[in-house]
């Protein structure tokens, strides 16, 4: 049973130098892939161990075992060629193309959740890209549209997710960060989130961000966007970054009225600086003007892969506390 | 004995060797350096660019191969400007007097002003620091602009055709922003070191001029943030952008950390400019000598005979000569030695005067080693491993915290813009000598251009130089960034 405000990070955790640099030797072919495998375990067990000494109610497995938030997926789907000599540095995106129509095949992310799940007792949560950022990564040379490539993603991993959810992942999150960048798909897109999601009986969220490449914004703008399109998405929760743009975007949600949950972010992952719990309350409270308790979440903006562990850790810790505090304004 | 050429000037390479070759030889025979000091010996000839700078004719190097062994000869580097026909013998001589610690004091012919230490804390930079502070004593006293002293005349950064391309690029990036609806509503923008302000100036009057000619509103959005270390420099811009200053904001900003001032536009700014500002921040080197890697110390000091001349001059006694530089660059001008007028000339002729002495000391704690931003061991590690083998090498300090502390200032889609001296290729430090050296009172070195590159990649940024075409023989090139996908 989760509390109010339940707590969860984005997805990633913080990823530590030492492991950047093991992962380009293993491209450089001078450590084995069993050896990297035995490696991503410890990291993946260390992050498990970070969320729940941190307080956090919801855990993640950090995702220490992604290079990056595509090439994780795009690696595993059969029919996308990848030119594995792409990459020079491990969190460089391969050089992917679609020839052919995708064959549905199992994408092998099961083995990954029963891992988190057998060294957490936490709720977990399993985080996967949503269809409309990997059409964008992988170059077309067979769909008439990028939306027909979007839909023959989003049935390859319709079978994953049900798989996922069937092996007890109740709360999956899709990553869709290049909404942002590309208002102009959201008809699509939302249409592919929507084949991705059907028949899945798990609680779903889709993250929509600004871009957390190298740390950075990858565009600006408004959440205005998002609306009213994102209100067909049959989803339950939408997860967005307030902590560094601030709330204002916020009152969307008082302007276009939905069920939807809503993942708050209260922690700036594009800025090393520790909150304090005051803010993080804040932020909070900010959220309930507009959203009742029982539908905000709380989260970081995004992904805390870019932050080093100290302060990754810290950041969290601070977001624990500062939602205890507001838990207890509200009498939880 | 190994000759090194470390340039392309074929003639006096051809002149110097065949003299350098000689003196070394006779030297031999007089028993001033003995076989197995002259067969292990390694003597370069360098051409110095800068006519002034700190080098002496011949330099020796010293160093240790491993900490706790004796420091010892390790180089010979020959200023082949410098040297003139009859003078390399007696050159060679006081070089090899001041790399041997039992010759005597009028023999090494030096006074130092510091003890040995990186080229980043040296004394030099209080100079660099005090000239670009009392900006206008130095010109007083000299009657010369600075701007005057400088390849062609005046600052690249004034040339009106480069200034139109930049404008009409940064108005087009609106333009597209703008049809993608998301034209900030204020449109930042930050001049790091603002020089005379005339750059800036000029560019807002071109881009006044075409958002008015286009009807587009873009001017009014403009916020210009004008940054500077000195408020001198900063007064002295005021007048060159007295068309816009409802739009300028004049900043003293730490050059070095931009972000230390500026942290609340992280994200934001759409162009940071800067021309000729990392040459002139604090550098360091190393070196990689037979597959080691040592890191350049550097004691600066004054000639033995120029400081008894300038003790005379100045009236204090020669002991006195460290002490009184040091409140020189750490108390200012105006109560020292009297009255302002001498304590500038002192400062002219001091700066004048001021050589660095090198030595090599062992790189062996690569992991704890403070660097600059956005280096660690690794990545230096991976950064020399596809580098020449023996090497000597900008660090690039201030450059690269400069550069690091600036790219969380860029909007998603504004980009940096460094108009500068770059070492675009490590190979390039094969073939020539890349400073530091004096201009006027500042000091000067190329920046390493191929070590920004690498820690921008990490950064996700892609780098790119330009030839800066705009001057007929001019040295600059352009860096520009773009995101890393």
């Amino acid at each position: 049973m989760l509390p109010i405000l339940p707590t969860s990070m984005i997805g990633s955790y913080a990823m530590p130098g030492w492991l950047e640099r093991l992962k380009t030797e293993f491209f450089a072919r001078r450590i084995s892939r069993h050896d990297l495998d035995e490696i991503n375990d410890a990291a993946s067990k260390a992050a498990i161990k970070d969320q729940e000494t941190a307080g956090l109610d919801i855990v993640t497995d950090g995702e220490a075992r992604r290079d990056n938030m595509v090439d994780y997926f795009i690696e595993r789907f059969p029919g996308v060629q990848i030119d594995r000599t792409s990459k020079k540095f491990y969190y460089d995106f391969y050089d992917s193309e679609v020839q052919g129509k995708l064959p549905v095949a199992s994408l092998g992310l099961v083995q990954d959740f029963k891992f988190l799940r057998m060294f957490t007792d936490r709720q977990p949560k399993f985080c996967v890209t949503g269809p409309h950022c990997l059409t964008k990564r992988i170059r077309n040379k067979f769909y008439p549209s990028e939306e027909a490539l979007a839909l023959d993603i989003a049935k390859v991993m319709n079978m994953e997710l049900k798989a996922l959810a069937k092996a007890g992942a109740n709360y999956i999150q899709i990553d869709e960060p290049y909404y942002s960048g590309f208002p102009e798909d959201l008809p699509w897109a939302i249409r592919a989130l929507n084949a991705l999601v059907e028949g899945i009986e798990a609680r779903v969220a889709v993250h929509i961000c600004y871009g957390n490449r190298y740390g950075k914004p990858s565009w600006e703008g408004s959440y205005r966007y998002l609306f009213p399109a994102i209100l067909d998405a049959k989803v339950q929760q939408l997860t967005l970054e307030f902590a560094r743009r601030g709330g204002e975007d916020l009152d969307l949600f008082k302007q276009y009225p939905s069920k939807f949950e809503v993942g708050v972010g209260v922690i700036d992952v594009k800025n090393q600086d520790v909150e304090t719990p005051d803010l993080v309350a804040q932020h909070l409270r900010r959220a309930l003007e507009v959203l009742p308790a029982e539908r905000i979440w709380v989260m970081p903006d995004c992904g805390c892969f870019h932050l080093s562990r100290d302060v990754a850790f810290a950041k969290l810790q601070a977001m624990v506390e500062g939602t205890r505090m507001v838990r207890r304004e509200l009498g939880h | 004995m190994i000759l090194k050429l470390n340039h392309l000037q074929e003639k006096t390479a051809a002149v110097a060797s065949q003299e350098v070759v000689a003196t070394m030889y006779s030297i031999m025979d007089e028993g001033k350096i003995d076989e197995n000091e002259f067969s292990r010996l390694q003597v370069e000839l360098d051409w110095i660019q800068y006519k002034k700078n700190f080098r002496d004719p011949v330099a020796a190097i010293c160093g240790c191969v491993t900490s706790g062994e004796a420091s010892r000869l390790l180089e010979l580097r020959v200023d082949t400007r410098q040297v003139t026909a009859g003078t390399l013998k007696q050159d060679v001589l006081k070089a090899l007097a001041r790399a041997n610690p039992n010759a005597s004091a009028q023999d090494q012919d030096l006074m130092p002003l510091e003890e040995f230490q990186s080229l980043r804390t040296s004394i030099v930079w209080k100079f660099n620091k005090l000239y670009w502070t009392r900006l206008n004593d130095w010109e007083d006293a000299t009657g010369t602009d600075y701007e005057k002293a400088l390849p062609g005349g005046q600052s690249d950064g004034h040339r009106a055709d480069a200034i139109g391309d930049s404008v009409n690029e940064f108005f087009a990036l609106l333009k597209e922003l703008e049809a993608k609806h998301q034209l900030p509503a204020e449109i930042f923008m930050l001049e790091l070191g603002v020089g005379t302000g005339i750059r800036f100036g000029l560019w807002l009057d071109k881009f006044k001029a075409l958002d008015e000619e286009h009807k587009t509103g873009y001017y009014p959005k403009l916020r210009v943030l004008l940054g500077d270390y000195s408020l001198a420099t900063l007064e002295m811009s005021r007048p060159a952008v007295k068309n816009h200053t409802d739009l300028c904001s004049f900043l003293v900003i730490d050059g070095e950390n931009p972000l230390k001032s500026l942290s609340f536009m992280r994200h934001k700014i759409l162009q940071v400019h800067l021309t000729n500002v990392y040459d002139n921040l604090p550098n360091e080197e190393i070196v990689r000598k037979d597959g080691r890697l040592y890191f350049v110390h550097v004691r600066a000091f004054i000639p033995m005979t120029e400081a008894a001349r300038l003790s005379a001059v100045y009236d204090f006694p020669l002991d006195k000569m460290r002490a009184t530089v040091q409140r020189l660059v750490e108390g200012g001008l105006d109560h020292h030695l009297g009255d302002k007028s001498r304590a500038v000339s002192f400062w002219r002729d001091i700066w004048s005067a001021i050589k660095l002495e090198e030595k090599l000391v062992p790189f062996e704690d690569l992991p704890d080693f403070p660097y600059p931003g956005g280096l660690d061991y690794t990545k230096l590690e991976d950064i020399l491993a596809v580098a020449p083998g023996d090497l000597r090498t900008h660090l690039s300090s201030g450059a690269l915290d400069s550069f690091v502390n600036t790219l969380p200032l860029l909007h998603p889609r504004g980009h940096l813009q460094v108009n500068d001296i770059f070492v675009t290729d490590f190979k390039q430090y094969r073939l020539g000598y890349w400073g530091p050296g004096k201009l006027e009172g500042s000091l000067l070195s190329w920046v390493n251009g191929a070590l920004l590159r690498e820690v921008a990649e990490r950064s996700g940024y892609d780098v790119h130089f330009a030839p800066f075409t705009y001057r007929k023989g001019s040295k600059n090139s352009v860096l520009y960034t773009t995101r890393r996908d």
